[in-house]
């Protein structure tokens, strides 16, 4: 990394810290809540993005590892009191019962629960290719969410938990979001990155050039599963109450979708994703209420947004099949220019600048 | 075009936000129900209810009442959402909802932080108002509705050996069998009197294995506390079986879907809920059967009551403090005390809970009828 590089990187550093800190002193409540899903989903979605998009082992398990780590940070952090007045129809199981940590440690916890449970699955499972990965991932997810239902001196069953510390804020969530971003980035720019492009690209031409597959998959799975883990952990200490119905398909569905419109193999389309998508189902909610134009008056119909958003989803697909960024990324190179042009020191940039990567 | 198209984006996003503001003048409440998703069904009968009450009474100390409804699609992310942008964007004085008891939790605290008093409609779950004093209900709680089918076993019934059949993925089935079951064994003072409880979960359609074990233990009633659709296709199987002895029902079983999909089965099934049409308790419930009748044409739901006297509570309780501060309001519902509403005489506990009158119906000749009340311990 150059020094200009570095400044470039601490440069927008520091203009995403002072975006926050003035989000956090001027934004309301609502716009808050909605900055923090976006960081939540967006770790999800790079740790999505790393198994799918980078190894090309197409997971749908993501919302049980989200599921994982919830129900494994709320456990330890939820307060003795909470979880006797939760617990009435069988009382919680013993090292539970008594445990009442701070939210790091419920975090640590959930990441190290998560990871456990990823390897566990992906030790069996990422042997199989394709559709019966996709398959097998599936079915551990609703697994998770069965298992959640019925394991009442766990996890509460369908009542599930409430009352659990509202501790996300905007510094925990986007703090490890950066990390997620940090960890991703400098995986995939290593030499196990490689390793995973090329199983993604033909996974035998790269057995035969000498790499581990399985043990290159197993990593890219359990890093990417223990991102989702702990998001799902923030995601409950930003809702405070859980319960197995939140841990649906439809939620490794919505994070499928996001990376999928950011660009799968991207990890600033994971980012642009997470935050579209987001933003959009809270933005398009003017579509559900009634419209007065002046001249005319709408009639609210509840369900127009998720119309208009699969429209759009529609036409993007149809459009731009790669996604928003496709497998390119916002590289220093491109900045650098960027900066060139508007400085007007150096020449016009060309098209396809930014195609490399850093 | 691009760019032309991104400013007018802008443009219209802008006229958006602050199209949301309006008069001063004016009270705003607001209202998050599930209108999308698996509880679509129970959201919409709710807001038909809101939105009549509103057309009824659309104002309070004579200022104007506007309603801001969103849709939280059965989501309990949502429902956080939507409570935070009713509170923060709309700066509503008070919220009504929600349909389904867990979405009711994740909205609550979202709305005790902000100081912002929430009646629910029909959320039955006890956990929903306790240790958060801004939120109330309209509706009674699953103790209560427990203690209901509990007492019309025990002694309309004359049933002494009792069988649970539950739903393990709703908290509300899972909540509610939990606690009849303890109703019926303080009736008895037997723990044994509730022979076998049996589970399926949500979306299932084959109920033969545990009704064929419920059989074999040979009670004097089952008890179903299911969503309509499941129960329904329950009790048909339980007939082909031959299991000819009584089923029992919660308040989620009363939907036209229930008689329609059981048929000649369910004849004789006996539920609990809020609030009868045929048995009119109060003047005002008159009053809300006719004009449901000629604003939508058909007889109206128990959430519909619900959601009528969520909104009449709220105003009722802005007239008696004189004031729309959302503080005022919470202290004034607290107080509540023989308010008449459409599903009864309702007086507020100290936790936030409707202490009211529960309604037992029996579905006679493809209809619900009448077949007497419980009045609160």
């Amino acid at each position: 990394m150059t020094k200009k590089q570095m400044l470039i990187l601490f440069i927008g550093a520091v203009i995403v810290a002072g975006f926050l800190v003035y989000a956090n002193l001027t934004f309301d409540a609502y716009m808050l809540r909605v900055l923090n899903l976006i960081a939540i989903y967006m770790s999800a979605a790079l740790g999505l993005c790393l198994i799918n998009g980078f190894t090309g082992q197409f997971s749908l398990g993501i919302a049980g590892f989200m599921a994982v780590g919830a129900y494994a940070a709320s456990l330890v952090t939820l307060p003795i009191a909470a979880k006797e007045s939760i617990f009435f129809i069988t009382p919680l199981i013993w090292p539970f019962s008594v445990l009442e940590l701070p939210f790091i440690a419920g975090i640590i916890f959930a990441a190290i629960v998560t990871a456990i449970f990823s390897f566990l699955i992906g030790f069996p499972v990422l042997r199989l290719r394709g559709d019966y990965l996709a398959i097998a991932t599936l079915g551990f997810s609703e697994i998770i969410r069965v298992v959640s239902t019925n394991t009442i001196s766990i996890t509460n069953g369908a009542l599930g938990l409430r009352g659990i510390p509202p501790y996300t804020n905007i510094w925990w969530s986007f703090g490890f979001a950066a990390f997620a971003l940090f960890v991703i980035w400098r995986l995939i720019n290593s030499s196990y990155g490689r390793a995973f492009k090329a199983i993604r690209d033909n996974d035998v031409a790269a057995e035969a050039m000498g790499i581990g597959l399985f043990k290159n998959k197993l990593l890219a799975f359990v890093v990417g599963s223990t991102l989702a883990g702990v998001s799902g952990a923030f995601l409950a200490h930003l809702l405070t109450a859980i319960d197995p119905a939140m841990f649906r398909f439809f939620l490794t569905f919505n994070v499928l979708l996001m990376i999928v419109l950011g660009g799968m193999s991207s990890i600033t389309g994971a980012v642009l994703g997470a935050s579209i998508v987001t933003f959009l189902f809270e933005f398009l909610r003017y579509l559900d209420s009634p419209m007065d134009l002046g001249f005319i008056t709408i009639p609210g119909a509840p369900g127009l947004r998720m119309v208009i958003f699969s429209t759009l989803l529609i036409l993007m697909i149809l459009f731009r099949r790669q996604g928003l960024m496709g497998s390119k990324e916002l590289t220093f190179e491109w900045i650098e220019k960027q900066l060139a042009r508007f400085g007007g020191k150096k020449g016009k940039p060309r098209e396809g600048d930014s195609h490399a990567n850093p | 075009m691009g760019k032309r198209f991104g400013v007018l984006l802008v443009l219209l996003a802008f006229i958006m936000v602050f199209s949301g503001t309006g008069l001063a003048d004016e009270v705003r409440i607001g209202v998050y129900e599930p209108l999308t998703g698996p509880m679509a069904a129970g959201g919409q009968m709710t807001l038909e209810g809101i939105r009549l009450a509103h057309e009824l009474y659309p104002t309070v100390l004579g200022k104007e009442v506007r309603l801001f409804v969103e849709d939280n699609k059965t989501d309990k992310a949502e429902a956080a959402l939507t409570v935070s942008r009713l509170i923060e964007l709309h700066r509503v004085n008070a919220i009504i909802g929600t349909y389904g008891s867990s979405l009711a939790m994740s909205g609550g605290p979202v709305a005790e932080t902000a100081g912002i008093p929430v009646m629910g409609c029909s959320p039955t779950h006890p956990l929903v108002t306790e240790g958060n004093d801004y939120y109330f209900r309209a509706c009674f709680i699953d103790p209560f509705q427990g203690h209901i089918m509990a007492t019309y076993a025990y002694h309309t019934l004359g049933a002494r050996e009792v069988a649970i059949i539950q739903d393990i993925a709703q908290d509300y089935s899972v909540g509610l069998s939990h606690f009849f079951r303890q109703a019926f064994v303080e009736l008895t003072g037997d723990p044994a009197s509730v022979v076998g409880m049996s589970s399926y979960q949500t979306l299932d359609t084959d109920f033969t294995a545990q009704l064929t074990y419920l059989r074999g233990l040979n009670p004097d009633a089952v008890f179903a506390p299911g969503y309509y659709g499941d129960v329904a296709l329950l009790i048909t199987q339980a007939r082909e079986l031959g299991m000819d002895i009584p089923f029992l029902g919660g308040d989620a079983c009363e939907a036209p879907e229930f008689i329609e999909i059981g048929g000649q089965n369910v004849e004789g099934v006996a539920i609990s809920t809020h609030y009868s049409a045929d048995a009119p308790v109060t003047e005002e419930s008159t009053k809300f059967v006719e004009a449901f009748y000629e604003k939508y044409g058909h007889a109206p739901s128990a959430f519909a009551a619900l959601g009528y006297d969520a909104y009449l509570l709220i105003l009722d309780a802005i007239e008696r403090a004189g004031s729309i501060e959302p503080e005022d309001i919470r202290f004034a519902l607290s107080q509540t005390e023989g308010f008449e509403g459409a599903t009864g005489f309702i007086t507020m506990d100290e936790t936030g809970n409707a202490v009211k009158t529960g309604v037992i119906l029996q579905v006679q000749d493809g209809e619900f009828i009448y077949a007497g009340s419980v009045e609160p311990q």
